[in-house]
């Protein structure tokens, strides 16, 4: 008797260790996928691996990945946010406006100091961000639903501002005193691109507050179970409130961020980007019911979105089969997803001792 | 575990590696990179298409993409292009204004920049900016429009997107025709976005308000078939309606007597020409033409159909 229940324990053992190895590269999967894509474009496009192109890379990947960072924490919520690419939009139109017609009053025209240009536009931004935390959590629309309302508000709202046009030469006037502006697409330090340092900066205080805060924390209980994290005295209104308005924080910052590199404002720009948002936030291994997922995976997902795109531009695929494989990867994502929503269910018994960190 | 996470990884990288090794592209021809709006519209792929072929026929390698009329994308394909090294670029622009930032980008990283079909709103950026007339070819389009119509009647217009240069030029250049006939009188003036459903909507609209109209004067092709299928489905006849563009399906309408007229934009005579510039910029350090070059417009009546294809004069 003793003896079987030995063998039933080793046999246990190594079912567990090879249902963690699993489970663990299950997990890891947004890594490897970028490993894998990483590997695969340096040895296609010689052009690649270069200071140069990861430079221009690391810009790219930081309007996905802010958009992302932003989006995780209404997805964690239970929620999602369809209104980003619209606020982008909106947000480098204010931009453009505030540079270029200045604000009038008393019969003259004012123009504002680029960091007092940045600071309105933050806070037209955080209105629409406000508007999707008041509709979500005090009036209980469906977050899809009040999110694609305001989708459509914020970029009729971009197209209201300049009549449909253009807003050119955001560089300002030395005479006006608003010059500068660019910097936050264009400046570099120490040789990495603004937009780069914009979205670390961003992904450092993100992870810190889903990891270590209790607001963190709170987030990930409404997730898992709103009821619970109600009684448990959590204020779930608040707390989605903030969701939404940092999510639509960070995409003002991508709104001015494209404004500056562009050097003009379209009030077009960033239409569906909440759709490549919500991709990278699936591929980083985020459940869309909420709960369940990371912030670090999200910066993951946003690189496989960007260095994919970027590798099949420089490889010359044809536009048609960059949809289709932009497609398929996003799809096998979320199946994966599933699986490993099923499999941890079913492996649970063999995890020798229960992980406390199994809900990644 | 961490040992088979390496072995998996090594194991894949090997595969893909033995795959895709004998893929390698062919580097030492010199790039030309070509960006248009779109690939699955007739004209814009006629342009890219002609630009391909005389680059590949001239001994570059061709990489073709499309921004479709997102300036953030046109950018983020500029700056792949800067990263490939591309020698030169064929671009046909995503915003007069909007654009200016990512041309002067590779313009400074050494590539050449040609801008066809639409221009931007700088000079000295580029090394050539060609586009047809589009004021000319409206003025042509115009002058048809009203022997068509024997210069008397009730006429409408269809406009392209307000916030595009060329819808604001051909309108300008159909007026300065259509304004001088006191016969001619423009009873309804609608946007229907350069597209075909929304012409056709807004046609019927028309129509409805307007039966006794004798012509219909579109900014463009495909405004001018969806106008076209609305007049059909409405049962009126005798209407005379006229495009721009000169897009095949345009030219099979005008010889089935469904279209009066279009103008045909010379897109691929363009996209030759500003191919055959950058070779000889690349070669020789200079195109010796000036910057702006302006390209007339071709009108397409039912008496010269059979000579065009395809954006280009055949016969």
């Amino acid at each position: 008797m003793n003896t079987t229940a030995q063998t039933l324990t080793s046999a246990n053992r190594v079912a567990g260790t090879s249902a963690r190895t699993v489970l663990f590269l299950l997990r890891a999967r947004a890594f490897l996928v970028l490993a894998l894509l990483l590997i695969l474009f340096s040895i296609l496009a010689p052009e690649f691996l270069t200071a140069n192109n990861l430079s221009i890379l690391s810009k790219h990947v930081a309007i996905t990945a802010l958009l992302a960072v932003g989006m995780t924490f209404v997805v964690l919520t239970g929620g999602i946010d369809l209104s980003v690419g619209s606020i982008a939009g909106l947000s480098g139109m204010v931009a453009g406006y505030l540079l270029t017609q200045g604000l009038s009053f008393g019969g003259t025209v004012h123009y504002p100091p680029v960091a007092l240009v940045v600071l309105l536009t933050l806070c037209v931004c955080l209105f629409v961000g406000a508007l999707n935390g008041w509709l979500v959590a005090k009036a209980s629309v469906a977050p899809f639903i009040a999110t694609l309302g305001t989708l459509y508000i914020a970029r009729g709202a971009a197209l209201l501002i300049s009549n449909g046009r253009t807003f050119p030469d955001l560089g300002g006037r030395v005479a006006r005193g608003n010059t500068g502006f660019l910097a936050v697409g264009q400046g570099f330090l120490l040789h990495v691109p603004a937009p780069a340092w914009i979205m670390l900066a961003f992904f450092v205080i993100a992870w810190v507050v889903a990891a270590k805060t209790p607001f963190g924390r709170h987030v990930y209980a409404i997730g898992g179970s709103e009821r619970a994290a109600r009684l448990a005295g959590i204020r779930v209104p608040r707390v989605k409130l903030i969701t939404y308005l940092f999510s639509s924080f960070c995409a003002a910052f991508v709104g001015l961020i494209i404004a500056a590199q562009l050097e003009a404002a379209h009030p077009a720009t960033g239409e569906s980007f909440e759709l490549n948002a919500i991709a990278a936030v699936v591929l980083g291994g985020t459940s869309l019911m909420g709960g369940r997922g990371s912030v670090t995976g999200s910066l993951i997902g946003a690189f496989v979105i960007g260095v994919l795109a970027d590798g099949m531009v420089m490889l010359g695929v044809s536009e048609f089969w960059q949809m289709v494989i932009k497609g398929v990867v996003i799809v096998l994502a979320v199946a994966v997803d599933q699986l490993q929503t099923r499999l941890q269910a079913r492996l649970l018994p063999y995890l020798a001792k229960a992980n406390p960190e199994v809900a990644n | 575990m961490p040992r088979r996470v390496i072995a998996l990884f090594v194991m894949t990288a090997t595969i893909v590696c033995a795959v895709v090794g004998c893929h390698r592209a062919d580097h030492r021809k010199k790039l030309i990179a070509i960006i248009v709006p779109s690939q699955d519209n007739p004209y814009f792929k006629a342009e890219a298409d002609a630009a391909s072929a005389r680059a590949q026929q001239l001994g570059y390698r061709v990489r073709v993409d499309a921004h479709g009329d997102d300036a953030y994308v046109q950018d983020n394909l500029i700056d792949a292009a800067i990263a490939s090294n591309a020698a030169a670029l064929i671009l046909d622009n995503a915003g007069a204004d909007s654009s200016i930032a990512a041309v002067r980008r590779a313009t400074r990283a050494g590539i050449a920049v040609f801008l066809i079909d639409r221009a931007i709103n700088d000079d000295g950026i580029a090394k050539a900016q060609i586009i047809s007339d589009n004021g000319q070819g409206a003025r042509l389009v115009a002058a048809e429009f009203a022997r068509a119509l024997h210069e008397t009647g009730d006429y409408a217009e269809l406009l392209g997107r307000e916030s595009d240069t060329n819808a604001q030029i051909r309108t300008e250049g159909f007026h300065a025709v259509l304004d001088k006939d006191p016969g001619l009188k423009m009873v309804a003036a609608q946007s229907a976005n350069w597209s075909q459903s929304e012409a056709f909507e807004k046609t019927e609209i028309i129509l409805q308000a307007h039966p006794n109209i004798a012509g219909i004067i579109a900014g463009n092709d495909t405004m001018a078939l969806g106008a076209v299928a609305a007049v059909k489905s409405s049962g009126l006849k005798h209407i005379v309606i006229t495009g721009f563009d000169g897009s095949p399906d345009a030219i099979e309408a005008i010889r089935k007597d469904d279209l009066q007229a279009t103008a045909l934009q010379p897109a691929v005579l363009i996209s030759r020409l500003a191919v055959d510039e950058a070779n000889t910029f690349l070669t020789t350090g200079s195109t010796g033409k000036p910057e702006r070059q302006i390209i007339p417009c071709d009108l397409v009546t039912a008496a010269n159909a059979a000579d065009y294809s395809n954006f280009e004069k055949v016969r």
